[in-house]
C-alpha cells in the first residue's frame, strides 16, 4: 500500500479529479441557474451531448477549438430555447420534456454524422494542434473557466439584480410578478444559460480531455451533475464542492483497480467501480440533511391561476 | 395537458423525421449477393474493429459485386430488429460484429434456417449447445498470441519497466488480450510490472475515450511507459495520453500506445510503436466470398498467428520504433507459437 499513497499518486489523483469534476462543474452550474429559476433541468444530459457534438464538429472543421466552443455553447443555448418554448410557453411536464431532449440528442448527433462523416459512432479525430490548450500536460484552459465561473456565479446570483430575480422568481414566481418582474422571460434566460453552460461542459470532453465526439460520451455525467446540484443544496461553491467530491470518487476508481491484494489477487473491477454510486448514496442519504428545493420548482407559471 | 402531448408530440415527430432521412436509398442493381452488417455499439468508424469488418465488405463490394447494407445500432436494442429485418428481406448473408451479438443471433439463425449468417467474435452452437450451427460461421481469433507478440515488443522497448494495459469492457475477450500481453512481457523480462485498467463494466465502456485517456495517464503516472489498449473509441483516448507526453530531443516518442484490431500506427505517427491487429476484414472478405462462390461452411473458423488472422504490424510508422534484433526475436516466438512449442494462455478456455 505504500506505493498506492506515493506523492506522483496523490497529485496524479487531485489533477485527475480536476479533469473529472470539469464538466460536472459546468453543467451543474448551469443546471443551478435554470432550477433556481423554477425549472427543472432533467435535459443536462442532452444538453451536454448537444454541445460536445457541435464542438466537435465545428473544430474538425474550422480548425478553431475556440470557435468550435462557441459553436458548442450555441448549440446548446439553441436547444436549451427548444426546451425552454415547450416547457415555458406550452407548459409542458419538465421531466418528461426534459427526457425528450436526451432521447433526441442520443440520436441526432449520430444521424448528422452519419451523413456527413458516414459513420454514426464517432466524428473524425480532431490534431492535438488544435485541441484546447492544457497547461502542465495536466489541466486544460477549460478546467480553469470552470473554477472561475464559480465566484462568477455565486456574484450573478447573490449580488446583481437578475440574480435577485432569478431567486425570487423560483421561490414564489406570483410575488415576482407582482413586483415587475417578467417570470417567463427571466425563465427563458435561465434556461438558456443553463444550456450554454452544460454544453461548454460537454465540449470540454470532446475537444479538450478527448480529440473526437463519440456517441453517448456523456456516459451519465448530465445526471452525476443533477445531483451534484442537488447535494449542493442549489449554491455555487457546494456545487463546486460536490462536482469535485463525484470528481475524486470516480478519480480514485482508477488507482484502485491495478492494486493486487497481499494474497495476490486483485479487486474485481465491479467492486472499484461501484464506489462513486455508493458514496454517492450514503452521503445523499445520510450527510446532508434536508436538501429544500426551490419553492416553484417545476411548477409552471401563468399570471391567471 | 393538450399543451404538454402537444409540444412532446412536436419534439417526438422533429425526431422521427430527422432519424428516418437518415436511411440511405440505393438504385436497383443486379448483384451477386445481398449481404447485410450489423455493427457493434462501436460504430464503423471506430478506427478499429469494426472499422475493419467495414474494410472487409467493403473490399467484397468492390471485387465480388454484391449489395451491401448496414447498419449501425445506436444501442443494444436495436441489434435484434436490424438483423430480422434483413432476415425478412431474405438476404443471403448476414454478418453480426462483435460477441454481444452472440445471444441475438442464435434466436434470429434459429428462426431463419436457410439465411446464412456469420458473426466475429462470437460462437453460435445449436440447441444441444455442443454442435456449431450449420447456417452460421463463426469467426474467432486467437487473440491472445497475437498479443503476446505485442507484449514482446512492449517489454523491449520499455525503459521503466513498467508497461500499462487499458481494457474496454471487462469481459472474458479482452481478458485474452491481457493475458497475452502479460505472457509476452514477462518473457523478455521475468520483472515487469503491468498496471491492467477497464473503462467500465457496461457497453458505454467502448465510447468514453475520456475516461480511456485518464486511465492512460494515470498508468503514466504510475510509471508505465508502453500501454496497449483494447478498448475501441475508448482508446483513442489513450493515443491522446501518450501525445500529450511529447517526443525528446531524438524526436523519439517518450511514452508509446500499441493499438488494436486495425492498424493503428497511423492514427498518431511516432506515439504508436505497434498494432495488434485483428484481421477481421480478411475473415469477412473470406465469408462473402464463400458465399458467391457456393462454398460457405458453418461452424468454426479460427484465425491465429499461422493464417495471419492476428498478426502485429509494420509500416513505415512505426519502421524505426523497434530494433530488428527484436523483430527477430519476435518472429521466432511466433514460429514457436504457431508450432506450439510457446503455449500462450487463452483466458477464455475453460
Amino acid at each position: 500500500m505504500s506505493d498506492f499513497l506515493s506523492f506522483a499518486l496523490v497529485s496524479s489523483l487531485i489533477f485527475s479529479s480536476i479533469r473529472f469534476a470539469t464538466p460536472l462543474i459546468f453543467a451543474a452550474l448551469g443546471g443551478m441557474f435554470s432550477e433556481r429559476s423554477g425549472v427543472i433541468n432533467i435535459a443536462l444530459e442532452g444538453l451536454m451531448l448537444a454541445g460536445a457534438f457541435t464542438a466537435a464538429v465545428a473544430t474538425y472543421e474550422l480548425s478553431n477549438p475556440y470557435l468550435g466552443l462557441i459553436c458548442g455553447v450555441g448549440a446548446g443555448a439553441v436547444m436549451a430555447a427548444v426546451y425552454a418554448v415547450s416547457v415555458i410557453k406550452f407548459e409542458a411536464d419538465q421531466v418528461v420534456a426534459g427526457f425528450a431532449i436526451n432521447f433526441l440528442m442520443m440520436g441526432l448527433p449520430q444521424m448528422i454524422s452519419g451523413a456527413v462523416y458516414d459513420s454514426s459512432g464517432s466524428t473524425p479525430q480532431i490534431d492535438k494542434a488544435f485541441l484546447l490548450p492544457q497547461f502542465f500536460n495536466q489541466i486544460s484552459i477549460s478546467s480553469i473557466f470552470a473554477l472561475a465561473l464559480v465566484p462568477l456565479c455565486w456574484y450573478v446570483l447573490y449580488k446583481t439584480p437578475f440574480g435577485l430575480r432569478l431567486r425570487a422568481t423560483g421561490e414564489n414566481p406570483s410575488a415576482a410578478d407582482a413586483a415587475g418582474v417578467k417570470v417567463p422571460n427571466l425563465r427563458y434566460a435561465a434556461v438558456i444559460i443553463s444550456g450554454a453552460l452544460a454544453a461548454a461542459g460537454g465540449a470540454y470532453l470532446s475537444i479538450g480531455q478527448s480529440s473526437l465526439f463519440t456517441r453517448g460520451m456523456t456516459a451519465g455525467r448530465g445526471f452525476i451533475a443533477l445531483a451534484a446540484l442537488i447535494l449542493a443544496k442549489w449554491r455555487p461553491v457546494p456545487v463546486l464542492l460536490a462536482c469535485l467530491f463525484f470528481g475524486f470518487t470516480e478519480a480514485l476508481t482508477i488507482p484502485l483497480a491495478g492494486i493486487r491484494l497481499e494474497s495476490g489477487e486483485t479487486i474485481p473491477v465491479q467492486f472499484v467501480q461501484i464506489i462513486p454510486y455508493v458514496l454517492t448514496i450514503i452521503v445523499l442519504a445520510g450527510f446532508i440533511g434536508l436538501s429544500r428545493a426551490p419553492k416553484a420548482l417545476g411548477i409552471p407559471y401563468s399570471k391567471e391561476k | 395537458m393538450f399543451r404538454t402531448i402537444t409540444s412532446l408530440t412536436i419534439i417526438f415527430l422533429a425526431a422521427v423525421l430527422l432519424t428516418s432521412c437518415g436511411t440511405r436509398t440505393e438504385a436497383q442493381r443486379q448483384c451477386n449477393i445481398k449481404v447485410g452488417i450489423v455493427f457493434d455499439i462501436g460504430g464503423k468508424n471506430d478506427r478499429s474493429f469494426n472499422a475493419a469488418a467495414w474494410d472487409g465488405v467493403r473490399r467484397a463490394e468492390e471485387d465480388l459485386n454484391i449489395c451491401l447494407y448496414d447498419v449501425e445500432p445506436g444501442n443494444p436494442v436495436s441489434i435484434e430488429p436490424a438483423m430480422r429485418a434483413f432476415a425478412e428481406r431474405n438476404f443471403d448473408l448476414i454478418i453480426g460484429v462483435g460477441f454481444a451479438q452472440g445471444p441475438i443471433m442464435q434466436r434470429v439463425a434459429d428462426d431463419y434456417p436457410n439465411i446464412k449468417f456469420a458473426i466475429v467474435d462470437g460462437v453460435i452452437f445449436e440447441a444441444d449447445g455442443k454442435t456449431p450451427k450449420k447456417n452460421v460461421a463463426s469467426l474467432v481469433f486467437r487473440e491472445h498470441e497475437g498479443s503476446y507478440l505485442v507484449g514482446m515488443i512492449a517489454a523491449s522497448k520499455s525503459k521503466s519497466g513498467v508497461l500499462g494495459f487499458v481494457g474496454g469492457m471487462d469481459i472474458p475477450l479482452i481478458h485474452k488480450f491481457e493475458t497475452g500481453y502479460e505472457e509476452g512481457a514477462r518473457s523478455v523480462n521475468p520483472n515487469i510490472k503491468v498496471i491492467d485498467n477497464y473503462v467500465g463494466v457496461t457497453d458505454a465502456a467502448w465510447n468514453n475515450p475520456g475516461k480511456g485517456k485518464e486511465l492512460a495517464l494515470s498508468q503514466i503516472n504510475q510509471g508505465a511507459d508502453v500501454i496497449f489498449t483494447a478498448a475501441g473509441n475508448s482508446g483513442l483516448g489513450a493515443f491522446d495520453a501518450v501525445e500529450q507526453y511529447g517526443k525528446n530531443e531524438s524526436g523519439e516518442a517518450n511514452k508509446f500506445v500499441i493499438g488494436v484490431d486495425s492498424n493503428q500506427n497511423g492514427v498518431k505517427p511516432g506515439f504508436v510503436l505497434t498494432s495488434m491487429v485483428k484481421r477481421v476484414d480478411n475473415a469477412v472478405f473470406d465469408v462473402v466470398k464463400e458465399v458467391v462462390d457456393g462454398k460457405f461452411q458453418g461452424g468454426f473458423h479460427v484465425f491465429g498467428l499461422d493464417k495471419d488472422g492476428v498478426a502485429y504490424a509494420m509500416d513505415d510508422n512505426n519502421k524505426a520504433l523497434i530494433p530488428d534484433d527484436v523483430i527477430n526475436k519476435v518472429e521466432q516466438s511466433k514460429e514457436r507459437i504457431v508450432s506450439g512449442e510457446i503455449k500462450v494462455t487463452d483466458a477464455m478456455a475453460k
